[in-house]
């Protein structure tokens, strides 16, 4: 690593030479291993490695980037001129002030295991060929897909004010995909498991679960259009509020391009609603004590009790707004929230289903506002009709409509359990008068 | 560089492999990013990575790195064949590849302005005009706009063990913007994309009018629509929306490599009517300049112009090497790699429909009460199921057999075999609207999409009123 730190700073040093007033540097190598599975058996296994710069050129706020791939001295340090160049042609930008400088770095435990980047490809099969066998326990005919994906990543990231930060990550991740045919009647479904520690890794029982959930999609049924509660599972759930925290990202607000434009201090939501962004926690996919900038990361209350109360920052729109970096820049400008904490409630998922009449039940779908106006409309893929506060039957060709206000209003309800990937917090929570179309 | 493929690959048959193929893939582009009357992000990228493929005893390996010299080569090959060999533990239904001849071949770009002799300030100053025009058709309004300009060079060296040497090269030009109005609490956004294989005169030829100008005024138009209904509606799509439905609901379904691991609604339905009278269904790689075409596809085999449904007959899928072979058929140029960190699997170009005889006035006359989709965002499907998803940027209500309200953006969804037949008119229009990427196991690839104005009976809208 530190041969690659120097190789850095040097990039960094031609980058001033060629005129930038700021420079950053990361190289980025790593390794990863992938099997796929197609109808049953290993289709093929494959490992990449890649080594991947990128340099930043800041010349009184204009922006230069460049990147290129492998780390040959000369390559690296041509990136670095290329960069400069860039920037001497990007406009000035007065709302650029510097770059982060170094901060002292508490570090996240639990983000790199050497068991799992010693795991081979036979490893990662024999993982597969258990689960293969457990769906075909449960029904002999399925075909299952999916895959087996394991990487190793370093990064080192050096900046013109003293930056030399260096990391190492490991993660994994197993996923599934079950067909099952009954006549012309077919139902899938799928899930997965992800950790970046092999104690956090326990795939054991995906392929029959998935397998069972693939059977429960048998006999799908569309319904007839109504305004109905409905209750999100917790993976929508999960991608719902990351959705939410994205969008409170400060620069698309700061652009005039945010349906959170002029919300902060406003209620935006239901009181039941609170979301923090925590890039501490251990073991999290999500997690890492410096965002892509090299600022330290901060711990942010996004929205509390219904109330947006604050922004996420990269070092360029905290100085524009004249507030504290919360370290969620990217890359490439962008803002990002990490992982995502939402405030749990009082009922269980089951009970909160219980608890409705009829309604409707999203397991998966493809529920985020758009950015800009908030609406949403949106497909739902895999889901169930309530009837009696049960999951009657599955749901085909069923959309909802509501604008991302309403929705956040309208909840009633969070549950106090909840489904947890490392760094996720993932709850099932229920919206009140969402419009739904059906085929029926 | 050839030689060190050539090398590789005659390195490999010393290992009795089934088939090996190993793919270079370079890439120089330029990137500018102009926001709020600023060019505040100019961007310059050079890439290079390798990919080696082998097949041995029915199980397959592969293996890439960004180094490309003969003793990372010497180490690619090692891996792969490392990797087959773990392959082989639990192999279903052992890898075959197609019978193929080989094909030795040079392809050079030709464009009128060559994008890597036009200055930075050139494209930097372009860009700035754009978004100048479209600020001045609609400045009150506006409170955020962007316009991106893209260029790469690409080329691509293909070398397998059928004696294939193939070095392809291809020059891609992209514009593309999105304007935000505001008015009071509502705030829309519109968009415009224009991506072909051509030089720096793609910026030439696409006026402000019909990219920056036009995306500002829809933007503002947007401001006074009304929100889209829910429920079961007749539609009539766009061509940009018909390519979007094309492309998801049936494209997909009908890349061979899912059909044969049971994902697909038309599995078995070959001679088969799946779709009205009305619907012919092509893909098409050889179409000059589209973004989705190619000379080769990145198994070295030549682009075809595919008939997927002729008159509602299923007539065919789209190939690999692979799966040419493991339904006995002529491989027909489908797989397709977006880098050499990635084995070349199958995948549309430019899928559209063939037009049909009506005027779109035609098209409204029966409706009653409907929806105008126009404007493709976004799409997905569920092959298996056939279920899809459409997003559409804004949509018009027809009653009475006359186009009415202004909508704004909506998805909506449907079942693709039902969709399919319930398709009873098509326009005799034919434009492609749809110049993107498609993303599929983890791989973004330049497609391209559309057809003529299409009229679905039933599909399900998911609106809001």
């Amino acid at each position: 690593m530190s041969d690659l730190l120097e190789l850095a700073k040097k990039a960094c040093e031609v980058a001033l030479k060629h005129g930038a007033q700021f420079a950053d540097v990361e190289l980025a190598s790593g390794r990863s291993i992938s099997i796929n599975v197609e109808k049953n058996g290993i289709h093929d296994s494959s490992e990449k490695k890649y080594a991947e710069v990128s340099v930043r050129s800041v010349i009184k706020g204009a922006t230069g980037f460049s990147h290129s791939s492998g780390f040959s001295v000369d390559d690296v340090l041509e990136t670095a001129k290329c960069s400069a160049d860039a920037a001497q042609l990007a406009q000035p930008d007065p709302d650029f002030v510097t770059l982060p400088e170094p901060s002292e770095y508490q570090q996240v435990p639990g983000l790199y295991d050497e068991k799992i980047a010693q795991m081979s490809a036979g490893d990662l099969i024999q993982l597969f060929i258990r689960e293969i066998d457990a769906a075909r326990e449960i029904f002999p005919e399925v075909r299952v897909q999916g895959g087996v994906h394991l990487q190793v990543s370093e990064r080192v990231l050096v900046n013109s004010l003293g930056i030399e930060l260096e990391d190492q990550k490991t993660d994994i991740e197993l996923y599934v995909f079950c067909i099952v045919k009954k006549g012309d009647d077919v139902g899938s479904f799928y899930d997965f498991d992800m950790a970046r520690m092999e104690e956090d890794f326990d795939p054991q029982g995906l392929g029959a679960k998935v397998c069972q959930g693939a059977v429960g999609f048998l006999g799908s049924k569309s319904i007839k259009s109504a305004c109905l509660p409905v209750v999100f599972g917790p993976l929508v759930t999960g991608d719902l509020f990351h959705a939410i925290c994205a969008s409170a990202g400060a620069e698309a607000i700061q652009r005039q391009r945010s349906y959170f434009v002029g919300k902060r201090g406003q209620r935006i939501g239901s009181k039941l609603l609170t979301l923090r962004d925590d890039a501490y926690i251990a073991k999290g996919i999500a997690s890492g004590s410096w965002d892509d900038e090299g600022a330290v990361r901060k711990k942010v209350t996004v929205v509390e009790e219904g109330i947006l109360v604050n922004h996420l920052h990269n070092c360029y729109t905290a100085h524009k707004a004249g507030e504290e970096n919360t370290g969620h820049g990217n890359r490439w400008g962008g803002v990002a929230p990490t992982n995502v904490i939402p405030e749990l409630g009082t009922y269980t998922g089951s009970e909160i289903i219980s608890d409705t009449k009829e309604g409707i039940y999203v397991n998966m779908g493809s529920v985020s506002p758009h950015p800009v106006n908030g609406e949403i409309s949106a497909t739902i893929d895999f889901g169930y009709k309530i009837e009696n506060g049960e999951l009657a039957y599955p749901l085909r060709n069923t959309m909802l409509g509501i604008n991302v206000f309403d929705l956040l209003s309208n909840l009633d309800a969070i549950s106090s359990d909840y489904r947890e990937e490392p760094g996720m917090m993932m709850p099932t929570i229920r919206v009140q008068n969402v419009k739904v179309a059906g085929a029926d | 560089m050839k030689g060190y493929l050539e090398s590789i690959r005659d390195t490999a048959k010393r290992h009795d492999v089934q088939f090996m193929d190993v793919r270079l893939f370079e890439e120089d582009s330029t990137t500018v990013t102009v926001q709020d009357r600023k060019a505040d992000k100019v961007s310059q990228g050079k890439s290079s990575s390798v990919g080696l493929r082998v097949l041995m005893d029915g199980a397959w390996g592969f293996a890439s790195t960004d180094v490309v010299d003969s003793q990372a080569l010497d180490q690619c090959l090692q891996a792969a064949l490392e990797m087959a060999k773990a392959s082989a533990v639990r192999v279903a239904h052992p890898g075959v590849v197609a019978e193929i001849q080989p094909t030795v071949d040079v392809v050079r770009i030709e464009v009128d302005k060559d994008p890597r002799s036009v200055s930075l300030a050139e494209k930097v100053k372009r860009v700035l005009d754009y978004e100048k025009a479209g600020l001045d058709c609609a400045q009150d309004k506006l409170c955020n706009t962007i316009v991106g300009y893209r260029d790469s060079w690409t080329r691509e060296t293909i070398c397998n063990t059928a004696g294939t040497l193939i070095e392809q090269e291809t020059i891609r030009t992209t514009v593309q913007t999105a304007m935000t109005a505001v008015e009071g609490p509502v705030r829309q956004m519109a968009h415009e994309r224009f991506s072909e294989q051509v030089g720096f005169e793609l910026l030439d030829r696409i006026s402000s009018k019909d990219f920056t100008e036009k995306a500002a005024k829809t933007a503002v138009s947007l401001l006074s629509a009304r929100r889209a209904p829910s429920g079961q509606f007749p539609v009539v799509l766009h061509p940009s929306i018909t390519g979007l439905l094309v492309h998801e609901a049936l494209g997909h379904n009908a890349e061979a490599d899912h059909v044969f691991n049971g994902s697909s609604i038309i599995e078995g339905k070959i001679g088969e009517q799946i779709a009205s009278e009305h619907v012919t269904i092509m893909d098409d790689a050889t179409i000059p300049r589209l973004n989705g075409s190619y000379r080769y596809d990145s198994e070295g085999i030549p682009s075809q112009k595919r008939i997927i449904i002729e008159k509602g007959v299923l007539k065919g899928y789209m190939h690999s090497l692979e799966t040419a072979a493991r339904f006995g058929v002529e491989p027909n140029g489908s797989a397709r790699a977006m880098n050499g960190h990635c084995p070349p699997i199958v995948r549309m170009s430019n899928t559209f429909i063939a037009p049909g005889e009506l005027g779109f006035e035609e098209m409204l006359r029966d409706i009653d009460e409907g929806v105008l989709m126009e404007g493709g965002h976004w799409g997905y499907v569920f092959c298996e199921r056939g279920q899809f998803t459409c997003h559409a940027g804004e949509g018009w209500m027809i009653k009475n057999g006359q186009l009415g309200e202004h909508l704004r953006d909506v998805s909506f969804s449907g079942m693709t075999l039902e969709a399919l037949m319930n398709i009873d008119a098509v326009s005799r229009d034919l434009e492609f609207l749809l110049p993107g990427m498609c993303g599929k196991s983890g791989q973004g690839m330049h497609i391209n999409a559309g057809g003529p104005y299409v009229r679905v009976k039933e599909v399900v809208v998911g609106g809001q009123e």
